[in-house]
């Protein structure tokens, strides 16, 4: 086990015949659900690629995309990504003071990065992409918008998680609650740096 | 507080000071090989390398990010086996899945046009 797992034995109500959380196990299998979405929706942008280029309302991803601003989110989500685990290592401790720091600055992250995200679609709907403009604008709005969908799920995620666990978060219990949340927090952050290459460099 | 048992955890990381500073380096080099992602497509704006290099490059690099966050933000590494099992198989699946897509449908419009 890792260093900041936390373990099964600690939790028992949950363990599983495997010897391990039966919550943290079903959040690694439904992020590995997740991940099958999330690539499904990326295959699709790639399949119709070819065909937007092809149609009559065809629309350049180029002349659309800003590398700028979509520098800024990738980089608001990593930075979410380490104080999501510097909270969870906080927890551990039993430090209530930096785990509540680093859990809303999560939070904050999370909720700056929707907010460039609706800049960005806003931008984007006045110069005149639309999820039904094009192909290129269908595509594009539901793979992102799906993303930014979890990154709102996930900001919800974690206040809950916040407010169950902020007295005593180094419970065993709480701890775990604390690692789950972080698992599917920093999953939203692997999708974004797998849209960032895949949709906005290449 | 519901949940709260009484029984602290002993965890076996106790007493490593370093942990926090091992995660800012973690950071640090995600943030350098975003710049470095970055920094390769706004030069590349000019063609200075072929476009199949700089998608490699960009792949490789994404990797190594994508890699980094799963081992030690979400402690893949070194987790027990069925949580590999139950990330990995469906990671593999859905890459078989865009890579055979991508073979079958790119550069013409195929069956989807």
């Amino acid at each position: 086990m890792s260093d900041l797992t936390t373990s099964p034995h600690t939790a028992t109500t949950h363990a599983t015949s495997l010897g391990v959380d039966s919550r943290k196990l079903g959040v690694w299998a439904f992020i590995g659900s997740e991940t099958l979405f999330f690539a499904t929706l990326i295959t699709t942008y790639f399949v119709f690629a070819p065909v937007n280029r092809a149609r009559s309302d065809f629309q350049d991803p180029r002349a659309f995309l800003d590398i700028e601003l979509t520098t800024v989110l990738a980089s608001i989500l990593l930075a979410s990504s380490l104080t999501m685990v510097l909270a969870l290592a906080a927890s551990r401790r039993g430090d209530r003071r930096h785990f509540t720091l680093w859990l809303l600055a999560t939070v904050g992250l999370g909720l700056a990065f929707i907010g460039g995200q609706a800049y960005e679609f806003s931008h984007l709907y006045h110069e005149g992409l639309t999820l039904s403009s094009s192909l290129f604008g269908t595509t594009f709005f539901v793979l992102t918008g799906f993303h930014g969908t979890h990154v709102a799920i996930g900001v919800i995620w974690l206040l809950s998680t916040f407010f169950k666990v902020r007295s005593y978060p180094d419970s065993p219990e709480n701890a775990m609650d604390v690692e789950i949340a972080g698992l599917y927090w920093h999953f939203v952050d692997l999708v974004w740096v797998a849209i960032f290459v895949l949709i906005y460099l290449i | 507080m519901k949940g709260h048992t009484g029984h602290h955890d002993a965890p076996a990381h106790a007493g490593h000071d370093h942990s926090d500073r091992f995660y800012w380096i973690v950071a640090g080099v995600l943030a350098v090989v975003t710049a470095l992602e970055v920094g390769l497509f706004i030069v590349n704006e000019q063609h200075l390398i072929a476009k199949w290099i700089e998608v490699a490059l960009l792949l490789i690099l994404s990797t190594i990010k994508g890699a980094a966050v799963v081992m030690f933000f979400m402690h893949l590494k070194g987790d027990a086996g069925i949580f590999k099992f139950v990330f990995l198989v469906p990671l593999a699946f859905a890459t078989t899945l865009l890579l055979t897509f991508m073979l079958l449908f790119s550069e013409h419009v195929g069956i989807a046009g």
